[in-house]
């Protein structure tokens, strides 16, 4: 009886391990020797549906309340695909699926679609609105399939698209962040994909550490940016106005909280919608903000004014002889106008834009303390959270002619980036300190947990007095000089400056009737909430910057002012001007 | 004899076989539990994507409405410009204290 049942055992035990290998032997055939066919099969068949939705974290904008608003998102929708190998009639497909389609949808390339009987998958529309896409699959028409599909969307079109940034498909079959804050911060932003799809059955038994502590909960989230779209739509607005009446090549700005660093709008025009990318300019997809550099002209004289009186080489009772023109190293130096003032107090520098002012400040402060401070300033990256961001070009420190340190006083021969720029004059602005210009002050993890990122590192450069005294100089400029004193604010002071720099031609020389202009500003005068940097490059048939930007300039403060209700910082009683 | 060494009749067969019984039903339903579970992961997750896409548009309309309101040439509207412009005094020290 018990040889018997020994017996039954065993053949039994004999099957199971025939029949094992023979399942062993059929998927070696399947997984080792036909893997390849059968993985390109399936992805034929599931070039779509099979990989899985595209997902991606958020990047928010934040009001002025601290809501957080979408600068970009996911939309979810619908995509249509065919099978010309199952496709009964194309007229009738084509019409439903026309009717739909969010753009155009070509009759002749989708019969062209319909005459590859080779393929049984080929997708004929994308980006199909929710109830139209479900209208569509409710209709069940033969050989067409409705898939459902997410893809990357920004709300506000344009707004801030060169900060935000693109994704698309780089070497891979993935869409990663390609420029901007996607490319920045795609780490945190990409998703690996398989959270949803994984098996949890083998996670729960072959992978419980990461159950218990999930690395990709630690990492993966949504960022939030300090940019202000109420801010950033006016500065938009502003620029495309002046880019527009002038006709320049480009225009730019950055809003920037000076003690902090935080940017609050950071806009160049022309851009580009994100959602549409179909005819843009590849041009236009970097960042001119932090990618290229200019020779920003007389916004530079607040900086050598601040290093000279910071290192003592004046004071702000200091006098000078102005000849109108100088001569150094056989180049000549001139005033905007060209005329003699005689002896005057150096914040004329300021108020008037002396060249030879600027000039003589940085003969004063001598070669190798110039230097010192302009490497200081721009001799470094600023750091800011975005891809690719230039050097300034600072060949003429390293020399020992004078007349390239006199040029540099007064912004040329000396080319740095938008955002060096604001982060430089920030220092005159912040009592002497320099600070990490950024667009991201957190992330939000999966996890739940929000990170709030850490720009606290700051550069001195100036002391708090020689900041105060450039600022005194700045303000004096605003109430007096521009619009001829009818720009003043009563109760709000304002320090300013205007910046006209001739371009290059590229052989070594200056253009004489081509110009680059800037304009640059924080207010309250004393303890600034916001510095305005602003620049329009070639404008056409107009020489000065205080004739471009001064408008769009007064209308960000004033803008600035009511949406953000910035208390009076004077003690003028009401008082009333001609609107 | 027997009898007297084991007072209960035993055997390991139907204990064995009982034992994988339970544990095959279990299986079964724990592979049942946690494919729910998925399920309704996916779908809510889904749902969740869904209200954000509609959440998206909605800021879509918001942000195209501050743009359209900065756009707006008051004047076209039929306003006229300011004859004066009134600036809020600073408040005095006394005032604040």
């Amino acid at each position: 009886m018990r040889a018997q049942f020994r017996s039954r055992i065993r053949f039994v035990l004999a099957l199971i391990i025939l029949a094992a290998l023979l399942v062993l032997v059929r998927l070696y055939f399947v997984q080792i020797m036909h893997g390849d066919d059968y993985a390109l099969k399936a992805d034929r068949q599931f070039a779509s549906g099979g990989s899985g939705l595209f997902d991606r974290g958020a990047i928010y904008f934040t009001s002025k309340d601290g809501t957080n608003i979408s600068a970009a998102t996911l939309a979810t929708g619908f995509l249509v695909a065919i099978n010309p190998q199952t496709i009964q009639d194309p007229e009738a497909a084509y019409t439903a699926i026309a009717a739909v389609a969010s753009t155009t949808l070509s009759h002749d390339a989708f019969l062209a679609a319909v005459a590859k009987k080779n393929l049984v998958y080929v997708e004929v529309a994308q980006h199909i609105p929710d109830a139209a896409g479900q209208a569509l699959a409710a209709e069940n028409i033969p050989g067409v399939q409705v898939l459902r599909e997410r893809w990357r969307y920004y709300p506000g079109g344009t707004l801030a698209s060169q900060a935000i940034g693109i994704v698309s498909y780089g070497s891979g079959d993935t869409l990663v962040g390609q420029t901007g804050l996607e490319a920045e911060y795609d780490g945190t932003l990409s998703r690996s994909g398989d959270s949803l799809y994984k098996n949890f059955f083998a996670e729960l038994f072959s992978n419980v550490g990461n159950l218990l502590v999930n690395a990709k909960d630690a990492r993966e989230g949504s960022i939030v940016t300090t940019i202000e779209p109420d801010v950033q739509t006016r500065l938009e607005h502003d620029l495309a106005a002046v880019n527009g009446q002038y006709s320049s090549k480009e225009s730019g700005g950055i809003i920037m909280d000076p003690a902090t660093g935080a940017i609050v709008a950071f806009a160049s025009y022309p851009n580009y919608d994100g959602n549409n990318l179909q005819n843009v300019d590849p041009s236009l997809l970097g960042n001119p903000l932090v990618e290229q550099v200019h020779e920003f002209g007389s916004i530079m004289k607040p900086l050598t004014m601040t290093s000279g009186l910071d290192a003592g080489a004046i004071t702000p009772q200091s006098t000078f002889d102005d000849p109108g023109c100088i001569t150094v190293n056989t180049m000549r130096i001139c005033d905007w106008d060209l005329k003699p003032k005689g002896v005057i107090g150096v914040k004329q520098i300021i108020l008037q834009s002396l060249n030879v002012g600027a000039s003589w400040v940085a003969t004063r402060l001598g070669q190798d303390k110039f230097r010192s401070y302009f490497t200081t300033l721009f001799g470094q990256k600023t750091g800011i959270d975005l891809p690719n961001e230039g050097h300034a070009l600072l060949g003429n420190l390293a020399t020992t002619q004078q007349v390239n340190f006199d040029d540099m006083s007064f912004g040329q021969g000396i080319a740095v980036t938008p955002v060096q720029m604001i982060r430089a004059l920030g220092a005159v602005a912040n009592g002497g300190v320099m600070v990490e210009p950024h667009l991201v002050s957190a992330i939000r993890l999966d996890s739940g947990i929000t990170r709030k990122l850490d720009w606290s590192h700051t550069t001195p450069v100036f002391s708090a007095t020689a900041a105060r005294e450039t600022t005194q100089m700045m303000t004096e400029m605003f109430d007096t000089k521009l619009e001829n004193g009818k720009a003043i604010i009563p109760t709000m002071s304002v320090a300013a400056k205007t910046g006209t720099a001739q371009l290059t031609d590229g052989h070594g020389g200056y253009y004489t009737n081509r110009f680059f202009h800037s304009f640059v500003g924080f207010f309250p005068s004393y303890n600034p909430r916001f510095i305005i940097l602003l620049y329009t490059d070639d404008p056409q048939h107009v020489e000065y910057a205080s004739e471009t930007l001064d408008t769009t300039f007064l209308d960000l403060t004033h803008f600035l002012i009511d949406y953000y209700q910035i208390p009076p910082d004077r003690g003028f009683a009401t008082s009333t001007s001609q609107g | 004899m027997r009898n007297s060494r084991f007072p209960f009749s035993f055997s390991l067969v139907p204990l064995l076989s009982g034992t994988v019984a339970v544990l095959a039903i279990s299986y079964i339903g724990l592979i049942a539990v946690v494919m729910s579970y998925a399920a309704l992961t996916v779908e809510f997750s889904q749902s969740v994507k869904n209200d954000e896409s509609a959440v998206a548009v909605l800021e879509g309309q918001y942000l195209a409405s501050i743009a359209s309101i900065q756009d707006l040439d008051y004047r076209t509207a039929g306003y006229a410009a300011p004859l004066a412009q009134i600036f809020v005094p600073a408040a005095s020290m006394t005032a604040l204290r």
